[in-house]
């Protein structure tokens, strides 16, 4: 029996299987490039493909995917982001977000060049032109649309991220060098600023709640905890300055509106995943699996039944470098890792960048839904080995990281 | 144990919790009572720089930890650089870094010019968004034994090719080993941009690199 999206998303996130496995696109972070969003158009031929230029996300110029390419690819959401403001253009390669922070074009996307905290104190936090959590351009035009979604759709609806989350952003506005030693070497001004931001995105998220909370199942936002090869910061650090403000967090956006909550951050975070959970997380995103240790067999053995996996379709090193043989493939594995028992939203882990070739979209969303129709059987496809449980070595493995204390000091011989 | 010892110890430890001013201090005690700078440096910055790296490569340390041990790096250097250029002391090598153009990430690549330096080599930092012929010009101008070319995202990483072309159409790739890095670039990356070398953290760059260039110590 074929269900809507809303139901099939309810059963899955219930840990229980669905017709098939729900599909997502359209995130600030998981969405498409605009040159590849306009390769596949051009590959597809099809010139009503809209919303080439119709850009999302000016930082990484990605597209608000057309409604054709979301239907065309089964996909079942649908991405209610904020508006920005306050957005300045300093030249033609540089922009001034709403935080002050200052963004330099590179090839195809921004990186930060200036940070308006670099050289702050405490006291100059209280001082800081902050941005308005208040403004309201920030929601203008949502709540409409939301209800529009809710009343006309079946899509699970679903509120993006304000860009950035606390960590992200402390790194950003401060600049990453310095936020990063200030973690552990002036705490008292890393935890001002973070308890600062944390007070200005629940500002944020009660305004953004106000407006779409009624109508939708899913939140979302962004905070970057994890590196390709390890976690950015200790486990420790992470636990004591960064878990409980996040968890305020999603204990505030919860207390909002009834809403599964989806955490994202890039990289590998397996020492955390347990402390992901007690944040109040459901669902996780996006599962980068060519980062270190982020084995989807390993995870869903661990966490099985209590946490969501959402994205796990590698953009780094699969998505660019594989045939779409490979991609079918990569795909196949990820649903029979994840998918079986419900727990699992398939999807790009980022962006789909401008070096991924066009058949390699068609083959993810193709695969996505033919291998995602439950009883998941992919027998067929998979090899016996990516269809044998992780042994107890792997799974050790991955869940425990032992400190080693430092060597004494040694003379040179 | 006598007082030097406990002195390099205290250094060592200082550089490992990363507290530049006990380390500048300790670096001044140091050369009141005698010891030379080649020892402070080669004895106990080096030696606890070397087990941050360690412990960043087991797991226990990450980036924040490895910064500040490196800012208190900084701090002993900038006392020892001038005394040990009076005696002749000499770098165990020379490297130029650059993140390649069109990307303008740089805090892998500052960690690596970071535990470089601490390993004892020289480093010229020609920046973020470095057009291919700045890095040629940089290798002639520096002579360096090695570049490094750093990349963030896989839509930069494409720039090492054109950026070693570029260092073997000046007639320069014979004299210089190319290093390449970043989040995304793998081994296998590496081997199809025909760079010499890869490493995944800044760590084990000090190592590929001496091993790349014959350096034992």
């Amino acid at each position: 029996m074929t269900m809507t999206p809303r139901e099939r998303f309810q059963r899955i996130t219930q840990f229980q299987e669905a017709d098939r496995v729900p599909i997502d696109t359209g995130s600030h972070v998981a969405s498409l490039h605009r040159i590849s969003y306009r390769n596949l158009r051009d590959y597809l031929g099809d010139s009503d493909l809209k919303n080439a230029d119709v850009i999302l996300d000016r930082m990484v110029q990605n597209v608000i995917p057309d409604e054709k390419f979301l239907q065309r690819y089964h996909v079942d959401f649908r991405w209610i982001a904020p508006n920005w403001i306050n957005v300045v253009d300093v030249d033609s390669d540089k922009y001034r977000d709403m935080w002050g922070i200052t963004w330099q074009h590179m090839i195809d996307a921004y990186g930060v060049f200036e940070s308006p905290l670099a050289g702050a104190t405490l006291e100059d936090l209280d001082r800081f032109n902050w941005p308005d959590p208040e403004h309201p351009d920030l929601w203008k035009g949502l709540g409409e649309r939301a209800k529009y979604l809710y009343e006309n759709t079946d899509y699970v609806l679903v509120g993006d991220s304000i860009k950035g989350g606390l960590l992200t952003k402390a790194l950003q506005i401060r600049g990453y060098e310095q936020m990063f030693a200030d973690l552990v070497g002036n705490v008292a001004f890393a935890e001002a600023l973070l308890d600062k931001l944390l007070d200005l995105y629940k500002a944020f998220w009660t305004g953004f709640l106000k407006t779409v909370g009624r109508y939708v199942q899913m939140v979302y936002f962004t905070d970057d905890i994890g590196g390709q090869q390890s976690m950015m910061i200790s486990p420790d650090l992470f636990r004591t300055l960064v878990k409980p403000r996040i968890k305020a967090l999603i204990d505030h956006i919860k207390s909002q509106a009834d809403v599964k909550f989806m955490y994202h951050t890039d990289g590998t975070v397996t020492p955390v995943i347990e402390d992901i959970i007690e944040m109040g997380v459901d669902i996780l995103n996006p599962i980068q699996t060519s980062a270190l240790g982020m084995d989807t067999a390993v995870l869903k053995e661990l966490y099985r039944g209590r946490l969501v996996f959402h994205g796990a379709i590698d953009v780094q090193q699969m998505l660019p470098f594989s045939t779409p043989e490979q991609v079918r493939y990569d795909v196949a594995k990820r649903i029979y890792d994840l998918g079986r028992g419900g727990g699992y939203i398939a999807a790009p882990c980022h962006n789909i960048g401008a070096d991924v070739p066009p058949q390699n979209i068609e083959a993810l969303y193709a695969a996505a839904y033919e291998y995602g129709q439950y009883p998941i059987q992919l027998d067929h496809v998979l090899s016996e080995e990516d269809r044998r449980p992780p042994t107890q070595a792997e799974i050790a493995a991955q869940s425990t990281v032992e400190k080693q204390e430092r060597r004494p000091r040694r003379s040179r011989a | 144990m006598n007082d030097h010892d406990e002195l390099l110890d205290a250094l060592y430890n200082h550089i490992i919790d990363g507290e530049r001013e006990p380390v500048v201090k300790a670096t001044k005690e140091a050369l009141e009572l005698g010891i030379e700078p080649h020892s402070i440096l080669f004895d106990a910055l080096i030696p606890g720089l070397e087990e941050v790296g360690r412990l960043f490569e087991e797991g226990t340390f990450f980036v924040p930890e490895m910064l500040v041990a490196a800012k208190a790096m900084t701090g002993a250097m900038e006392i020892l650089r001038p005394l040990m250029a009076e005696t002749g002391a000499k770098p165990i090598g020379t490297f130029v870094m650059g993140t390649v153009k069109g990307d303008i990430h740089d805090v892998g690549k500052n960690l690596c010019n970071i535990m470089l330096e601490g390993a004892g080599f020289k480093v010229i930092d020609i920046g973020v968004n470095v057009p291919e012929d700045q890095f040629v010009e940089a290798i002639r101008e520096h002579k360096p034994d090695a570049v490094g070319l750093s990349a963030f995202l896989t839509t930069t990483m494409p720039m090492f090719i054109p950026t070693i072309e570029a260092i073997q159409k000046a007639g320069l790739r014979e004299s210089v080993k190319i290093f390449v890095g970043g989040a995304p670039v793998t081994q296998e990356y590496c081997d199809k941009v025909g760079a010499d070398g890869y490493a995944p953290n800044a760590s084990a760059l000090v190592r590929e690199l001496k091993t790349v260039l014959g350096i034992t110590s």
